[in-house]
């Protein structure tokens, strides 16, 4: 075997030295990189367990009731966020955190709302009907039967 | 002999066009999500109700959409600044629902002394 590949060492070493120093250099790059993907993508564990509270809170706000769309979305994107972390997709779980976290905010913000207009709404009816009364006279506290009393 | 310098100049003249035309174009790049969420923006900011009833909420959504302008200018990301854009326009709903559940706490307060 050396004595054929004898003859060729000078032509052949040049560049096996050239591919190894690419392999080398390929190998150091793709690591480099590798690791950069690890730094940058850490599992979004307080991402997601503020949107668990963000979720719960919403519940508390009758969100099922008033905004179920929102909430419902929240939600799935939650159970989408736990599957991808499960993955070790770590961007896709963190951005389906922050998602599922805004539209349980979201879902919030719609039922405290409603529930404000709609207690709004229900006092002027109580106050309009209380001021129909007193003009038409049938109110108690103005009639003479207390005077009389 | 000629020729080919003209040919050269023209060449040279051609590809200085089209570096000019496609830096023109790389900078002038938009984001469809981006535009919608400024736009949604720019009216709730326009809303006095919102702006003066819910200006904390505002400015969670101002920054969440400088927050994807920045990521746009310089990463050009379109996954993340999509999903930078759809977080904004929802702060922005954020807003408007704060703005109504205010409003109506006002009537509620305004309403108050006329029960007394």
């Amino acid at each position: 075997m050396n004595t054929i590949s004898e003859p060729y060492d000078d032509l052949m070493q040049p560049r096996t030295k050239s591919f190894r120093a690419w392999i080398i250099a390929s190998l150091v790059v793709l690591f480099a990189f590798e690791n950069s993907g690890c730094s940058t993508a850490k599992p979004p564990s307080e991402i997601l367990s503020r949107a668990e509270m963000d979720l719960r809170a919403a519940s508390e706000a009758r969100a099922d009731e008033f905004a179920p769309m929102d909430l419902q979305s929240a939600r799935e994107k939650f159970e989408g966020s736990k599957k991808a972390m499960a993955a070790k997709r770590y961007e896709d779980a963190r951005r389906l955190a922050e998602s599922a976290q805004v539209e349980a905010e979201l879902a919030t913000a719609k039922a405290e709302a409603e529930l404000t207009r709609r207690a709004a709404d229900d006092l002027r009816r109580r106050l309009d009907t209380l001021r129909w009364e007193t003009e038409r006279g049938t109110i108690p506290t103005s009639s003479p039967a207390s005077a009389k009393e | 002999m000629k020729l080919n310098i003209f040919l050269g100049r023209r060449t040279v003249n051609m590809a200085l066009s089209l570096m000019a035309f496609l830096s023109i174009g790389c900078g002038a790049v938009q984001n469809p999500a981006l535009e919608r969420a400024r736009d949604a923006y720019n009216r709730a900011r326009q809303d006095r109700e919102i702006a003066g009833r819910a200006g904390v909420a505002l400015d969670k959504a101002r920054l969440t959409l400088e927050q994807a302008e920045r990521v746009w200018a310089e990463e050009q990301d379109v996954t993340e600044v999509e999903h930078l854009a759809y977080l904004a326009e929802k702060r922005i709903e954020i807003a408007r629902a704060t703005a109504r559940r205010r409003l109506a706490a006002d009537d509620i307060q305004q309403l108050n002394p006329q029960r007394e």
